[in-house]
């Protein structure tokens, strides 16, 4: 049951593959991640090089992104305006990202760059995320009307000029903020292979203060077209997509993305905010473990 | 390149009384289709001796098989502030992506290590052409060994030369599916008395073949468009999934 990789040079078992594919597709669906943050390791782990791993792990994002925003523009859950601005800024961070990447890659110090931005990052909104939903949570089941949340009071956000109307978060804010966290999420899926919902997500509910229901249709359109750009830099500068494995884990993806979705429809979207702020704990934990606990082999290898 | 070189001078040099060896590989082209999964090649050859020598006199094969030349870099982890990070790294330049060696007996009962590493058999005679490092690369090098060993890209069996016959011998060579593609090299050497007395080197050439190859080249020569095939295939898979579990609910 193996299968060969062109690009990668390598045998695989496909149906490992292809169970990647759906389990982080079904995450996807219900998240409204890319789950590239998951799906990277995951191959890297397998024994895909890492370098073929973060390029194709953004054809899964796409495919199965594409497959849930279907399902949300069904729904009217996206802010087409919103995504766009987003987008824009996204391009802007991909050239940046593609930039640093090769940086880090001479300097052999990827690892440590995702490790320590990873770390506090995840750590910082997973800790948010799970304080909210589980106070919100704790609130409903004892009956009081659950707590609006309240997020920090962001005066700032609200004196940047070049304010625009999004009708359909049905805010009047300025297109700076969108822009700046496009950019950051560009530049992070071109050096780390991840979309950036895990990011995104929380920034639109917590910095923007959209409506919860439009934020995951909204960040997997966004994601889309980032995730498209990038792949064409990367298949075009480093050669590194591999079609073959882009395909089992796509046709996996958009299988376990449309059970994601439908799952998501049953949850609240506080459940769904837990369920999330756990899961990003845990790759925190995960990657903080890593650099702390003694490894077994203190020498690594790159490049045979 | 020097090795080849050196095995030239090595022929020339033959004694005039020498055993004659003989040797050749099952088979010369490997083609790595999509259902690869590794194989098995066969290295066979006789020792052809000089008239009226004794053929039961004690004799030593070894096969060596040696992948395309490729620069390995090595990183060591250092604890830096409570963390582990990447401190030090080591290119080591013009290294084997494979290598195989079978033997009729462990390496050290048939040559003396200096003979060893004079005519470079055995992975501990394997040494980079040059490397880029600030500290002794030695450290580095070992771990290069044992991460490939592990691998399963460098291995060494002794016994895996076996004598059919007085003068018959074979060796099978696994052919693992991660191996580089490209020009390998398959060496055979008679020992006796801890020195080679004959020498022998065949290429063998693995390659990508039909579709894969195809998309190699693709990748290659049209990175643009390539990167366009990949996007739609991932936008059209994405939509189609979209209408067939609409329709299925």
């Amino acid at each position: 049951m193996e299968i060969y990789l062109p690009i990668a040079e390598m045998s695989v078992h496909w149906i490992v593959i292809l169970g990647m594919g759906v389990g982080v597709g079904f995450l996807s669906g219900l998240f409204g991640v890319g789950g590239g943050f998951l799906l990277t390791p995951l191959l890297v782990f397998y024994g895909i090089p890492s370098g073929i791993a973060v390029a194709t792990t953004l054809s899964h994002i796409t495919a199965s992104s594409i497959s849930g925003a279907v399902a949300h523009w069904k729904r009217r859950s996206i802010d087409f305006k919103m995504a766009g601005v987003m987008m824009a800024g996204g391009l802007g961070g991909t050239a940046v990202g593609v930039w640093l990447f090769a940086i880090m890659r001479r300097a052999g110090q990827m690892d440590l760059v995702v490790s320590l931005t990873y770390v506090p990052m995840l750590g910082i909104i997973g800790g948010i995320m799970l304080n909210e939903s589980l106070k919100t949570l704790r609130a409903w089941r004892s009956g009081h009307a659950p707590a609006r949340i309240h997020p920090v009071n962001h005066v700032w956000i609200h004196g940047l000029p070049l304010k625009a109307r999004f009708r359909q978060s049905r805010l009047y804010i300025s297109v700076i903020p969108p822009l700046a966290i496009g950019f950051v999420v560009g530049a992070m899926s071109a050096v780390m292979g991840v979309g950036g919902g895990f990011i995104i997500v929380p920034a639109m509910i917590y910095l923007l203060r959209m409506p919860t229901n439009v934020v995951v249709g909204t960040s997997l359109v966004q994601i889309i077209g980032v995730a498209i750009v990038t792949t064409l830099l990367q298949a075009t500068n480093n050669y590194a997509v591999d079609i073959v494995l882009a395909a089992i884990l796509v046709t996996g993806g958009v299988v376990g993305a449309q059970f994601g979705v439908r799952a998501g429809a049953r949850l609240r979207g506080e459940q769904i905010r837990l369920l999330l702020a756990l899961l990003v704990l845990a790759v925190a934990l995960k990657l903080l473990w890593d650099l702390l606990v003694t490894p077994a082999d203190f020498y690594s290898i790159g490049g045979v | 390149m020097r090795r080849a070189l050196f095995l030239v001078l090595l022929l020339a040099a033959q004694p005039a009384f020498a055993d004659q060896l003989v040797s050749g590989v099952s088979q010369e082209l490997i083609q790595i289709t999509s259902n690869y999964t590794g194989s098995d090649i066969v290295v066979f050859g006789a020792v052809e001796g000089e008239p009226g020598r004794d053929m039961s006199l004690p004799k030593d094969v070894v096969v060596v098989v040696r992948g395309p030349e490729t620069d390995i870099t090595v990183r060591r982890r250092d604890r830096v502030a409570g963390i582990w990070i990447n401190h030090d790294a080591a290119k080591l330049s013009g290294m084997p992506a494979y290598y195989f060696l079978a033997s009729t007996r462990p390496l050290k009962e048939i040559a003396p290590p200096e003979a060893l590493t004079h005519y470079n058999i055995g992975l501990q005679s394997l040494q980079p052409d040059s490397v880029h490092s600030h500290h002794d690369y030695e450290p580095f090098r070992q771990a290069a060994l044992r991460h490939l060993t592990k691998d399963r890209l460098y291995t060494e069996v002794p016994g895996g030369v076996e004598f059919l016959s007085a003068t018959l011998f074979r060796a099978h060579v696994p052919v693992p599916a991660g191996v580089a593609r490209g020009q390998y090299k398959v060496e055979v050497y008679l020992f006796r008395d801890g020195d080679v007395e004959s020498a022998q080197s065949t290429p063998l050439f693995i390659d990508q073949t039909g579709l894969e190859r195809r998309l190699y080249n693709f990748a290659h020569n049209q990175p643009f468009g390539y990167g366009l095939a990949a996007v739609a295939m991932a936008v059209i898979m994405g939509w189609i999934s979209s209408l067939l579990f609409r329709r299925s609910t």
